[in-house]
């Protein structure tokens, strides 16, 4: 996400092995010392223990549903087949579907692809700003009641969500919002007490110097929040969005609630199609697998494009 | 406050008096946050604890009843038996999620700047609840899974993960674990990158060593993002429950019936809302101890940078 | 500073884009463009869907004046997405039903009296498979639902694992059980249990602590209805759930009969011819064990014949469930039927998209899809045609209902607080922590929340 660069003010650049986290690596050949040794060790264990359960659903997407009991502990794909995938991208038939063990229902893939990217984008759009804005009040402001009502907000952290679940889709009934994006969007459209939480403890981090200099200069605060506290906290935003972001996209429950047909049908809900649609009979496991593997795609390309763009210039000692 | 000879300064806006009362600004930047709080956390809140004062089963009018709810939850020993299994989760899982996500982000910042392991990490958070516990439900199962078949090769039992009263919650927590390690160990980078490297300058001049400058330097000014983590990671871990509605629904005989599924099981289960707002009102507070006692201890409201 | 501009920047677009997109997917409206009224119908099964849409354009060819707009969620999400359409008004105007849950919906007023609509109230409920029709009849006599379809549970088998073991289909089709000592039946799941060495169940030597194949596979401890687990059982020993047909006052799980057919059942994981909890838990995979060669015999429903046909490297037999004391086998009849929600707009419309439903011409146009067991004769007879069509036999499930060799899914009130008590304890008795003559104490539990 955040890459550091180098503090342009580091005055001058020590050898000493480990210790800085911001020293060039460029021109310096790391030793190999037993704690990096164990270090690498360690992180290697760790994306093994992490990423064994997506080859292992890779494995089961090129599987055929039938197949998948006779041989469960093969490592490799078990009667290979693209099945899954198809059945995703809503290109088989129904009747091909069925006779794999898939669930039939028509699939719109790229139509609900477009409304959870909608609606993801908007909510996280909004929510982040007016959460930012938020938390600048909670932080750099100075007010009477800040520290009550922030506590406020925090209590609203622990609203148990089986308390918020109906009222909210009777809410949106009345509005007459029932199967529309905006629907979908509304409760989250404003702010989680999460992202204001969250903003609120990196804003505290930024130095006050550079704000008390601005504010000499004749500055608002208006203005402080604008050109200094958010340019200066591009990562913590920047990891919030993205969590926002992932956070939207994944939901499920909420949008299955509140969708009736196509038009604001969203991905997550229209891949619910490869659990279990009866019970006692299983997934479609190869579909679920393929469906899970496809919708999780958008988001680490997104990841990979944000992480890229956005540098934090944390050693702000500069100011630009 | 009047600049001495300058040029006129673009008027502040602010309060004219009292140049530190941002009052009605702060009022203005918190306004559609709040719009969001009061309709769709407070007033859900409100109406909730009213309910758990009544007697609902949802499609019918409400009935007062008082306290009753709260006497009935008193005496059940399926709600005890909830609140012990949730709070033993909650133990294992913070614990260990914690710890896991602390040394990730560690390695992150330490050992290579890779954008690449960077969403690797992240990845499994990516993946749903649900699918999360379907895939290791079968990676851990009992007799076709590969985690039992790789037990067998080295020799060792198998071990019935979600079928057996002793390993339920343990295995429910570490497939949560599994899931939530990145993600939190982005929270903590996050606030490792907010650490000036001047601090870190400073230590190597004075010529501390890597765990001293660690627990030094590092986890103290971690502490408001660690603070935040932790309440963070407690809250949600104690309203765990798809993990749980898929792979053991509550069983083995009650030893992973946490409260959530309780809960939901009393309200959509068996229309009996207003005893389930009782419960959930139950959970409510005891989140509010927890968070309180832990935003003290780790003076989460503080930064020591400023 | 660029990145702030930057940054507001792209907020703002986003915000903006957002919005314009938004109004480009204004909400639909429940109203169709012309006059027509349209029905919203919801179901669960995805595999019926396409037969069910071809009832829906049938439907709507002699109807020219209605539309129904078919809704499929899966049976997790249906009933929680019903609650809350109930609760907020938005619900679907006809749906399918379940016996474990419309009590509760009856009783909160929420279901239509199929015999006070026009379109429904003279239909022969007669017509449908017997029974039917009255396991939804309500305390006061109202009709509640339209049968729609029946299942019944039978066992399924892989013929080649049964010709290894020196069996024939036939052997397996006329099987004896008593709780005392399993009759033919525990001697061919003895015969069918296979241990790592090779050993048969019923040969010298055999070692129950490591069994390779099961003879019989496990479903679970069955909770409180038992349907594939044991209530073809404890059915055939003349025991029944309640006191009456539909609506008991009065459970029976204190009867020895019941309790002795569990601990015959339970007591076979001991034997070592059926898994122990420990390895299926809570929700066993019956087809996976058959279908991984982990077990011989699989007592399922007729819903799940398609699945089990799906098996790769299975060729599949189906035998009756074995029979009992009372001479012959017993198999759960249960019944799924659609019901008018209270909420709708239009009664009168959504009723004769109910009567379309139980009529012949739908009835048979679901039967030819080959996945469920219609209500209606006409309806079996297509669907066991289309059975057959694909090489598979499901006259076993068929004939018992014709026998009247049945036992109602027992429907009373208060399903969500007993399901929930007992699931548990059974789960208990088939560790084996908790002995099945507890179940007397809870059976008085279970009858105090039916007062």
């Amino acid at each position: 996400m955040t890459e550091t660069t180098t503090a342009p003010a580091a005055p001058t650049t020590v050898p000493a092995s480990d210790a800085a986290p911001a020293a060039p690596p460029r021109r310096r050949r790391r030793r190999v010392t037993p704690g990096r040794v164990l270090a690498w060790a360690v992180m290697i264990l760790i994306l093994l223990v992490t990423l064994f359960p997506f080859y292992w659903m890779l494995r089961t997407a090129l599987s055929s549903n039938g197949a998948l009991y006779a041989s469960s502990t093969s490592l490799l794909p078990v009667d290979f087949s693209w099945g899954g995938f198809e059945r995703v991208f809503g290109l088989q038939s129904t009747e091909e579907a069925i006779a794999q063990g898939g669930s039939g229902a028509s699939i719109d893939f790229w139509l609900y692809l477009r409304n959870s990217v909608v609606v993801a984008t908007v909510v996280t759009a909004c929510q982040v700003f007016f959460s930012a804005m938020a938390a600048y009040a909670f932080s750099r402001l100075r007010w009477r009641w800040r520290d009550a009502v922030f506590a406020v907000f925090l209590l609203s952290l622990m609203v148990p969500v089986i308390f918020t679940l109906l009222p909210n889709f009777v809410l949106v009934r009345e509005l007459g919002l029932i199967d529309t994006l905006l629907g979908i969007m509304l409760p989250g459209l404003f702010m989680t007490p999460f992202a204001i939480f969250f903003l609120r403890q990196f804003f505290m981090n930024v130095s006050t110097e550079v704000e008390e200099a601005a504010l000499i200069d004749g500055a608002s605060k208006v203005r402080v929040f604008f050109s200094i506290i958010i340019p200066m906290s591009v990562g913590p935003i920047a990891t919030i969005a993205i969590l926002t972001y992932i956070g939207s996209w994944n939901d499920y429950f909420w949008p299955l609630m509140v969708s009736y047909t196509d038009d604001s049908r969203v991905l997550t809900v229209a891949l619910g199609n490869f659990n279990a649609q009866t019970p006692q009979t299983g997934p479609d496991w190869a579909g679920l697998m393929a469906a899970t593997l496809v919708a999780a795609l958008p988001m680490i390309l997104l990841f990979v494009v944000f992480a890229r763009r956005i540098v934090n210039s944390i050693g702000f000692s500069g100011i630009k | 406050m009047a600049a001495p000879s300058a040029p006129p300064a673009p008027p502040v806006r602010v309060g004219r008096v009292g140049r530190r009362d941002d009052t009605r600004l702060a009022l203005l930047f918190i306004l559609p946050a709040s719009i969001g709080l009061v309709v769709f956390y407070f007033w859900p809140l409100v109406r909730g604890i009213w309910l758990s004062f009544t007697s609902w089963d949802l499609l019918s009018p409400a009935q007062f009843v008082g306290l009753d709810n709260y006497r009935a939850m008193v005496a059940d020993p399926v709600f005890w038996n909830a609140v012990r299994v949730t709070l033993l989760y909650v133990v294992i899982n913070i614990g260990l999620q914690t710890v896991v996500a602390l040394v990730i982000a560690v390695l992150m910042q330490r050992l290579s700047r890779s954008t690449l392991l960077r969403s690797l990490v992240l990845a499994p958070y990516l993946v749903s609840n649900v699918v999360a516990a379907l895939v290791f439900l079968w990676i851990l199962d009992f007799q076709l899974g590969i985690g039992n078949q790789v037990l067998e090769w080295a020799g060792l039992e198998r071990i019935g993960f979600f079928t057996s009263e002793a390993w339920a919650i343990p295995t429910i927590a570490m497939v949560n674990v599994w899931r939530h390690m990145g993600y939190t160990a982005l929270l903590i980078f996050a606030g490792l990158q907010a650490i000036p490297p001047t601090m870190y300058e400073a230590a190597r001049v004075d010529g501390a060593s890597e765990v001293r400058t660690f627990f030094g330097i590092t986890l103290p000014l971690l502490r408001p993002i660690l603070g935040l983590v932790l309440i963070i990671s407690v809250i949600g871990s104690f309203q765990v429950f798809d993990t749980v509605a898929v792979t053991t629904n509550g069983g083995p005989v009650d030893a992973s019936r946490v409260l959530q599924l309780y809960i939901y099981d009393k309200a959509f289960g068996q229309f009996d809302f207003g005893y389930a707002s009782a419960l959930s009102v139950a959970m409510l507070l005891i989140l509010v101890v927890v968070t309180f006692f832990q935003y003290r201890m780790t003076r989460a409201g503080q930064t020591d940078l400023n | 500073m660029h990145h702030a501009r930057r940054t507001t920047a792209t907020l703002a677009a986003a915000v903006a884009a957002g919005t314009l997109a938004l109004a480009g997917c204004a909400g639909p409206g429940t109203a169709a463009a012309d006059d027509s009224v349209v029905l919203d119908y919801w179901l669960w099964d995805a595999n019926q869907l396409p037969a069910y849409q071809r009832c829906a354009d049938e439907f709507e060819r002699q109807n020219p004046d209605l539309q129904v707009r078919i809704s499929q969620y899966g049976w997790n999400d249906y009933w929680r997405k019903l609650t809350a359409g109930f609760v907020a008004g938005a619900g679907p105007d006809v749906f399918t039903d379940h016996l474990t849950q419309y009590p509760g919906f009856a009783q909160r007023g929420l279901l239509l009296d199929l015999n006070d609509l026009e379109a429904t109230a003279d239909v022969d409920y007669g017509g449908f498979q017997e029974g039917l029709a009255d396991l939804w009849v309500g305390q006061e006599g109202s009709q509640y639902g339209m049968p729609k379809d029946f299942d019944t549970v039978a066992l399924f088998y892989d013929t080649n694992v049964v010709t290894d073991a020196g069996l024939t289909p036939e052997d397996l089709a006329d099987l004896d059980w008593n709780p005392d000592n399993g009759g033919s039946f525990e001697k061919v799941i003895a015969h069918l249990t296979v241990d790592e060495n090779g050993v048969r169940g019923d040969e010298e030597g055999f070692d129950p602590g490591n069994v390779a194949v099961y003879g019989l596979a496990s479903n679970g401890s069955g909770g409180m209805s038992g349907q594939t687990t044991w209530s073809w059982l404890a059915g055939t020993t003349g025991w029944t759930f309640t006191d009456k047909d539909v609506w008991g006052t009065e459970y029976h799980f204190d009867d020895p009969r019941v309790q002795k057919s569990l601990e015959w059942l339970f007591g076979l994981v001991d034997k070592g011819y059926m898994a122990p909890y420990e390895e299926v838990g809570t929700e066993p995979n019956p087809q996976q064990a058959l279908g991984s060669g982990r077990a011989a015999l699989s007592a399922n429903g007729s819903w799940m014949l398609g699945t089990y046909a799906n098996l790769e490297g299975v060729d599949l037999g189906i035998a009756p469930p074995p029979s009992g004391p009372v001479g012959h086998p017993v198999s759960m009849y249960n019944g799924l039927a659609d019901s008018i929600s209270a909420q709708t707009p239009d009664p009168e419309e959504a009723a004769r998209w109910v009567a379309f439903l139980g009529s012949d011409d739908c009835q048979q146009l679901v039967g030819e899809a080959g996945v469920v067991l219609p209500a209606r004769p006409a309806g079996t007879e297509a669907a066991v045609e289309a059975f057959r069509d694909r090489g598979l036999d499901a006259a076993v499930f068929t004939d018992m209902v014709e026998k009247k060799q049945t036992l109602f899914f027992p429907v009373t009130e208060q399903f969500g607080a007993i399901d929930a008590l007992m699931t548990p304890m059974m789960d208990e008795i088939y560790i084996g922590d908790r002995d099945v003559s507890t179940l007397t104490e809870v059976n008085d539990q279970i009858n105090g929340l039916l007062k």
